[in-house]
This record gives structure tokens, sequence and C-alpha cells, in this order.
């Protein structure tokens, strides 16, 4: 039978039936509806039937199997029972350049070298009637961070636990498995359909997590990266993957995030080559480097009293390899905002189906970085700005059809860099904040004067931040009961940042929040009142200027600033700590006055002095009850004195 | 040059199928081993560059002999043999350090792409 005269006309037969079916199959392509194709569909047939006929007499396992499972599916669709689609066609261009690579391969001696297991696998589940479609995926998805893969298996897929613990564990020689549903005790017990979900910390790229997941063997299918909700309406009746294509599921999406993840980094945008580092070292070396520059100013400090001129070039070389040190370390903190992110779409998706909305989300900005520590931090309070906007803001489709709006609401997530802060914002297109029914709420509760009329946005977010103030009139799963804005307002003061709002009636709401790019170590302008040494974080100063007479007015009872053509504010730091008004010890000596910013809103700040500039540590510190609302925090200076850190978003 | 072989199983029959597979597709057998405790010597003999591992084998099991290999050469790659309903066995040995596993009764082209996963 392994007659050489044969296999030679094995193979010249063959491949002149291969050429066939590659013909017939673009020209199905061109014109899968007209008049040709069903004779398209015909010749690839019988083309097909020859080459098994052929093979299996040959003795040639694969290329028989592989050409019997290909003339089941046309024949499905030569009787109508399965619609071409770009898919299949797909499928069956995959399926003729295998088969071609089999029959060379058996010819050659080399039957089992083409691997066509998954191919086969794929076809029998299109040739079968009723076939389960894939991309329904129906284990949960496993709770906690990292890149969720789902992983079907094939049918058939002996000994189907053992199969989904290699896969597992593969996985976990690339990263780190954190979730795993069905729990791992069941899928090792063949307890699951025929899919499972893990989620999986690694920086790999999503091409390797794919790779890694169909070498451990009998995959058909592989997801990576978030669900990708399907409009019901829009789902097709079949779906389905090439083996050994890159899988991604279609963006019909009712919720889709704007950018497809189907390749590139999964993690880190710039992963070259990288190892994954326990994050609590890093928090380690952050306190360590904390130290080293408090300790660092000291020394400058004492380098240039004693005036050695040696020794403070020793020490302001030391200085600027601690900042370099501490500017990689800082780095090496940032994570993309994506890997909280991520999971938002799945979190909207399922906030707008349980109050009856229907909601596109889009997120922007995906890869802007942030300190990691301040992004854990963060996410609860995003998922509560997004789960308000879809509870309050965004309205029912017939209540925004009335409106005259598309009845899709459209919520935006972005994230943006701001000089040295990161500015994220929750832009709803929704009915905007009831002003009206917030003041009469707040004089009901005689928050606010009964004569006030109006509102405007910093009152506004004042009284939303108060504690348990809510105006829903219900309590619904979502929100309501009033812990929504006034626990993000905390949370983000907390990290350093500072929120705003912006509402416009039937327009919608945008809920802004500015955070600093790390937590650690800001540079600081120090500022002397009285005894007491003030540090301002540079990132809020605008400028410095002497309050001299002249740029000093009074505008209806109150001092402002007159700061080239501005006028802005004053406020003075003695009186806010309760210090005596300053007097001065001769007439040059005027007070000076810090510009503080805050995105668009300025005000001046009057000290005593400016002492100078250092890289101060932020030490978080509990104040005490009813103490000055604001200070962020406090910090150890050079000469080893405390200084309390001003909260510059709190005074604007 | 090709790739080296040692087959380990007590059976004679199975010895012979899975070498006539690896041999067809071009592998070189370089030994068998009927016994775990076989199986780890012959693997310090001859260094081969895959190893077929039976579960079940009379003086030292194959899961025994996996740990024992391993230890030797944390890099071995071995491929385990089982029978239906072994399922938690094999578990066992893919811990052990097993790369993959085939089910009996063998089908040709099953064996060589789970050979190709574990060499790959």
């Amino acid at each position: 039978m392994d007659n050489l005269q044969y296999a030679e006309l094995f193979l010249t037969e063959s491949r002149e039936n291969v050429s066939a079916v590659n013909a017939a199959l673009l020209e199905l392509e061109r014109d899968a509806d007209g008049a040709g194709a069903s004779a398209a569909v015909d010749t690839i047939f019988r083309a097909v039937h020859t080459i098994k006929g052929m093979g299996a007499t040959m003795g040639y396992a694969i290329v028989a199997e592989l050409a019997h499972e290909l003339e089941t599916v046309l024949d499905r669709i030569r009787r109508s029972d399965l619609a071409i689609d770009a898919d299949i066609m797909d499928v069956l261009f995959h399926a003729a350049d295998v088969l071609e690579s089999a029959v060379e391969a058996a010819v050659a001696g080399r039957d089992g070298e083409v691997v066509a297991e998954e191919l086969v696998a794929h076809l029998r589940m299109l040739g079968a009637p009723d076939a389960p479609t894939s991309g329904e995926w129906t284990a949960p998805s496993p709770s906690g961070g990292g890149t969720l893969v789902r992983i079907r298996l094939a049918p058939n897929t002996p000994l189907r636990g053992v199969r989904a613990f290699i896969i597992v564990q593969s996985l976990s020689n690339i990263g780190e498995v954190v979730g795993v549903e069905p729990p791992l005790e069941d899928l090792q017990a063949d307890g699951f359909d025929d899919d499972f979900a893990i989620r999986l910390l690694t920086t790999s790229l999503v091409a390797e997590i794919e790779r890694v997941v169909r070498n451990a063997g009998d995959v058909i299918e592989v997801q990576v990266g978030e669900d990708v909700f399907e409009d019901p309406a829009m789902r097709r009746t079949s779906q389905f993957i090439i083996p050994g294509a890159v899988v991604a599921p279609e963006p019909v999406a009712a919720v889709a995030p704007p950018e497809r993840r189907s390749s590139g980094p999964v993690r880190m945008p710039t992963t070259g080559r990288s190892v994954r580092i326990d994050v609590r070292r890093l928090d380690a070396l952050m306190n360590l480097i904390g130290e080293l520059v408090i300790a660092r100013g000291r020394l400058t400090q004492l380098a240039g009293e004693l005036g050695d001129m040696s020794l403070e070039e020793t020490v302001s070389q030391s200085s600027q390899l601690i900042t370099e040190l501490r500017n990689e370390i800082t780095a090496s903190r940032m994570v993309p905002v994506s890997q909280v992110f991520d999971r938002f779409p799945r979190v909207v998706r399922d906030a707008a189906k349980g109050v009856g909305k229907e909601v596109e989300f889009v997120v922007e900005g995906k890869d802007i970085e942030l300190d990691r520590s301040m992004l854990d931090e963060l996410g609860d309070s995003i998922v509560h700005l997004l789960r308000n906007a879809i509870d309050h803001g965004i309205e029912k489709p017939d209540a925004r059809a009335a409106a005259g709006k598309p009845a899709k609401g459209r919520l935006v997530l972005s994230a943006a860099r701001d000089r040295s802060a990161v500015v994220m914002k929750v832009t709803d297109d929704g009915r905007g904040i009831d002003r009206h029914r917030v003041l009469e709420r707040a004089k009901h509760d005689g928050i606010v004067d009964a004569n006030k009329t109006d509102l405007n946005e910093d009152e506004l977010l004042r009284l939303l931040a108060r504690p348990g103030f809510s105006t829903a009139e219900r309590v619904t799963g979502l929100s309501g009961r009033g812990v929504g804005v006034d626990a993000v307002y905390t949370r983000v003061r907390a990290l350093g940042g500072a929120m705003n709002i912006r509402s416009v009636p039937g327009q919608g709401t945008t809920m802004v929040i500015r955070l600093p790019l790390t937590l650690a170590i800001v540079r600081a302008l120090l500022a002397r009142v009285g005894d007491e040494t003030y540090a301002i974080p540079l990132a809020h100063v605008n400028e410095t200027i002497e309050l001299s007479p002249d740029v000093l007015r009074t505008v209806k009872g109150r001092e402002v600033l007159l700061a080239r053509d501005e006028v802005l504010p004053l406020l003075r730091l003695r009186a806010l700590v309760g210090l005596p008004e300053y007097t001065a010890a001769n007439e040059i000596d005027l007070e000076h006055v810090v510009v503080i910013d805050l995105g668009d809103r300025r005000a001046g700040l009057v000290i005593d002095e400016l002492t100078g500039q250092e890289e101060i540590v932020v030490k978080q510190y509990d104040a005490a009850r009813g103490g000055l609302p604001f200070f962020a925090g406090a910090t150890l200076l050079g000469d080893g004195t405390p200084s309390l850190i001003v909260d510059v978003s709190s005074l604007l | 040059m090709s790739q080296t072989v040692l087959i380990c199983d007590d059976a004679i029959f199975m010895r012979t199928m899975v070498g006539d597979i690896l041999t067809q597709a071009g592998f070189e057998i370089v030994g068998e081993a009927e016994t775990g405790v076989q199986a780890v010597e012959k693997y310090k003999q001859l260094h081969p560059d895959l190893v077929t591992m039976d579960i079940v084998m009379p003086d030292m099991g194959g899961i025994d002999a996996v740990r024992e290999i391993c230890k030797l050469d944390p890099k071995a790659r071995i491929l385990m043999c089982s029978a239906m309903g072994q399922q938690a066995l094999v578990v066992e040995a893919i811990q052990a350090g097993a790369k993959d596993f085939v089910v009996k009764p063998f089908q040709p082209s099953r064996v060589l792409e789970a050979v190709q996963r574990v060499l790959g």
C-alpha cells in the first residue's frame, strides 16, 4: 500500500483537488448569495470527497479524517443547514491549507507531523447539527484583579479535568493565578461544562497568554481580556473561532471599551523584558528612599553649615544620585490605569441592566500611569461615581427620548495627565444634578440658610460630599444611601487629590478627580508663619509675590490680590492657624503671597516668609478631631523639625 | 539527529506500541524500563530527550519515578501514559513534574501531539 508509485499519483491528484478547492472558495467568498455559490460548494465538496477516498486508501489517517470532517461541514452548507459568513469562510480556507500540508506530509512519510486535532474538533462541532455554538461562555468570571482568561476545551477531550489542571499550571508559569472558576478542585474532578475562567496577574502579552494556553493542548477557544457584552439583537447565529488564529470576540457591544484588546500589552504597555515584584517590596523601597530623602536634607544642611567645599561637592553628588534613585523607584510603581479600568465595562453593564437603562460606556486614556497603591485605593471610588451616574444621572430610554436625546446614554471615564497630576473624569449625558432639590434638602436639614436661592458648583459639591446626604427618594442596590459622593470625596482628599463637579441641568454631570502622580514624595515650598514652617506642595503653586500695598485691594470689604490682571481672593495663613497678625520689624520686611492653584481656581495665600524648597516625604497623620481641616499630612524637614503639609484643595 | 526516548511500561505490548508510534515519527528509542526503579536508573544512564511513563508499575510506581527523575533533572521531559479513570493520579504526576499525558488506548496522532507539546 505504501507503494511509491501510488503515493506519487495521490500527491499529484490531491494537489489538483486542493487547488480546485481554493479556487472555488474564492468564488464562494466573492459571491456567497449569488447563483454561482451552490455550484462552488458542490465543486469543493467533490474535491474534498476525492481526497478523502484516496487518503483513506493510502492509509493516511489525518488526511482522511480532516477531509471527512470538512465534507460533513460542506454537506450542511449544501443543504442550507449552515449559513456562510466571514467566519465560516475563514475556517474553510484554513482547513484547505491544513489539508494541503497534511497531504504533503503524508506523502513524505511524516503523516503524524501535521497536527490537525483542533481543526478536526472544530469542524466536527460545525458539522454536527445543533452544535453548541462557541462564543457563549458559561463559567462565571472569577473575582479579583488580573487578566481574565477564558478557555474552552475541545469536545471529547480525554481526562478533561487533568487538561484543565495542566492549563492552569502552565499559566502559573507566566504569572500568578489569582482565581479560577469553577474552583480548581471542581475543575480537576471534571466539574465544569466545557469552559472555565482564570484570573491571571501577569506582564505577558495577550498573544503570549494565548500561546501558552493553546500549547497546553485540547483547547479550541481562548479569550484573553474582559468579557465584551453583546447586544442580543445583533448576536449572530453562529460564532466561532479559527483554531490558531488570534481570538477576540466581536465588539458588537452595548457596553464596549473603544479599543479592542485583541493583541498588544495586557498590563504594562512598555513591557519588554520584565520581572514581577511583590508590591510590598516596592512599598518597602519607597519607604527607604523616603527616609533617605529626609537624611539627605539633613546632610545637605549640615554640609552647608560646615562650609567645606569638597564635602559639599560630595553631598551634592550623592544628592543627585538619590534623586535619580527616587525617580526610578517612583517610575517602577507606576501602572497604567487600565489595570483597574478594565473591570469597569462589566460593572457598568450590570448596573445599567439592573435599572433598565441603556448605556454606552467609553474609556479614554487607559495608558495613563498612576502610582500603584493610589490606583488600588481609587478603584472603588470610581465605581461609586459610575454607579451614581447610571442610577441618578442617565435617564431611562423613554425619558431620554422625551427629552430629545438618544435612547442610549453615554458615560465616559477618562484619565489624562496634567503637569504632575492625573485628572480623571466621569461624564454622563444625563439629567444633571437637580440643584433645587439639593438645596431644598439642605434647607430641610438646616445645613444652609433658608433664604438661599441658588447653589454654585463648590457649594453643590460640599453638600453632596456631606456624610449621609442624599436626595434619592429610594435606596437602590446602586446608590442613594448617601455614601457615594462623600466616600469618594474623603478618599480623594486622603490621597492628596481634589474633586469638583460640573453639572448642567438636562445635559449631564461631570465629576473631576485630580490626583498627584505619586503619594509618597512631593516637592514643596516651605513657608514660615511665626515660628512654624508649613509645606505647600509645588504642584499647586503658581507663583510667589511680595505683598506690597499696590497689589492689595479691598473689594466689598474683603481683601483681594491683584496679580497681573487678575483679582484673586486672599487668604492669610496666620489667620487660618490662629496666630496674631503680622507685624513687620521694619518697612522693607514685607509679607509674601503664594499663589496657589487647582486647575482653574486660584487664590493668594499670605505667609511671613519663604524659607526654601525641599522634597518632602508625605506621612499620613491622624488629625485630631475638630482640628484644622486644611492639612493633608505631615513631614519631617531637613533639619529634623516636623511640618504640616497644606492641603491646597481645601483652601480653594 | 533524532531525538531519544526512554519508554517505561511494565507491559511489553504497550512498550512495543508506543515504540512503534514514536519510531515511525522519527524518534530513536534508546531504552526501555519495566519498573520505576529501572526508569530512574536508565534515565541517569541515558539522559533521553523524552520519557514516556506508565503510572502503575511494580517496584516504584510511575509517579514516584517522575519525582525521582525530576530531582535528578528538573528539566526532564516526561509524558504520562494513563488509563481511563486515573484522573487523580495523572494530576499527581503533573504536580510531580510530568509535562503532559496520553490516555490508553493510544491514538498515534494524540500521542504525537502530546509529544510535541512536551518537547515544544
